[in-house]
């Protein structure tokens, strides 16, 4: 049974792949981190995800995290369609 | 060198009082005399002034000697010496800048005069002026806040008006049941591909844009349409990347920071374990701390740019200004 559904996922994956390439439009970054944030956000430790730049001023995706993770660092990709994904600790965000 | 200083430091302290009870000196210290405008590398006793007047128009006794036993004296304008500007003190009027909170909080931040309909109102953050959704219209509002000593009714500057509800998420974070539910409705939104995916977003977590609600003044003339520390707002504009900012808080006063981060989507502590996700905010780096919460944000420009509501050791959340005001209908 569970077989099935895996089969059935790398199916959609790739079907999913392949509509987007044939888009053949490069998304914004801003598209990227909207289409990627909530999956990023269910990981364990992860308190936000924004846009910022890096010192060379090339856009990058950010990863804020309440703590050292080293689990769902190692789940995070490096990079995100094309756009680096970098990776901070912040610490847990309270309304002051 | 260390010996000239020490015996310098007895000669002050054996003729501070003497010095200080001279018109117009408002200070004493050691310091390099400057001779027209240059320093050199004499030790002297420096006697700041109010304001300096001709010798001829001073009496004997106000006027500063040039030596103090052989030590020569050094005569500075500085004017007169206030205490630094306090942010927790009580304020009529009121400007932005200083505490301020609902009755049943510790203390938050005014952050400025906004209009509505023609009336002005107090702009701060909803935790601050509604209790985070606990308060009802019309509860009284402290200047200053509870926490720096404000009492009702001596106190009571403004009323509630308005707040945008925030929308607090049900599920806690770091419960394996919530992370089951988001890992399957990720696998559903995987399967069933883009458009679906987004749906379950919608349903899952509430997202808020802002944490803003507004007072009414018991009396216009009770509130002043400056910020402590910067003055008058010049207008509005849109935070981006790199964008140099100040703000004037209750706990740290005016700093000031960088906008560090745009379209960040951020899960926010409001005490006791409730969780509220915010979208489209602004991140600064470490420039405040508890208690600022409801300073605006403004650019170099001093114009206005986000209201600050939250932050970790490192970080300062800032929802934008377009933001709260649409959310409430609000113009400068």
């Amino acid at each position: 049974m569970n077989r099935v559904y895996l089969v059935i996922l790398i199916l959609c994956l790739l079907s999913c792949q392949l509509h987007g390439e044939e888009r053949g439009v490069s998304p914004t970054i801003q598209e990227v981190k909207a289409k990627h944030a909530e999956r990023l956000m269910a990981m364990p430790g992860v308190v936000l995800v924004g846009i910022g730049k890096n010192p060379d001023g090339q856009f990058v995706i950010i990863v804020g995290l309440d703590g050292p993770r080293p689990k769902t660092v190692e789940q995070i990709p490096e990079i995100l369609e094309g756009y680096p994904v970098r990776v901070e600790i912040t610490g847990p965000v309270k309304a002051r | 060198m260390e010996s000239d200083l020490n015996t310098i430091r007895t000669v002050l302290k054996e003729n501070r009082s003497e010095l200080l009870a001279r018109s117009n000196v408002v200070a004493i210290g050691i310091g390099y005399k400057i001779i027209k405008g240059a320093k050199t590398p004499t030790l002297s006793i420096v006697c700041s002034v109010s304001k300096k007047f001709p010798a001829s128009s001073l009496s004997a006794r106000d006027m500063v000697p040039a030596t103090v036993n052989n030590i020569p004296t050094d005569v500075v304008e500085t004017g007169p010496i206030r205490a630094l500007q306090s942010h927790t003190a009580k304020y009529r009027p009121a400007p932005g800048g200083v505490s301020i909170g609902h009755r049943d909080i510790t203390a938050g931040t005014l952050g400025c005069l906004v209009r509505k309909s023609g009336q002005i109102f107090i702009l701060s953050n909803n935790h601050v002026l509604a209790n985070s959704n606990e308060a009802s219209p019309g509860d009284p509002i402290l200047q200053p806040g509870p926490y720096d000593g404000g009492k009702y009714p001596d106190d009571h500057i403004a009323n509630l008006e308005e707040f945008v509800p925030i929308l607090f998420d049900e599920q806690a974070s770091d419960c394996s049941l919530t992370r089951g539910l988001a890992s399957l409705f990720n696998g559903m939104a995987r399967i069933f591909g883009s458009e679906d995916r987004l749906k379950a977003v919608r349903t899952r977590a509430a997202e808020n844009k802002v944490d803003a609600a507004i007072a009414r003044p018991l009396n216009d003339q009770d509130v002043r349409a400056e910020i402590l520390e910067i003055g008058a707002i010049q207008g509005l504009a849109q935070g981006e990347l790199g964008m140099a900012i100040k703000k004037s808080g209750r706990t740290t006063g005016l700093t000031t920071g960088e906008i560090q981060q745009v379209d960040v989507t951020v899960n926010v502590q409001y005490g006791a374990g409730r969780i509220a996700r915010f979208s489209d905010q602004l991140l600064a780096g470490a420039m405040s701390q508890g208690g600022d919460s409801g300073s605006t944000v403004l650019d170099n420009g001093n114009k206005l740019v986000g209201l600050l509501f939250a932050g970790s050791d490192n970080t300062t959340i800032i929802n934008r200004i377009e933001n709260v005001f649409s959310g409430l209908g609000l113009s400068l």
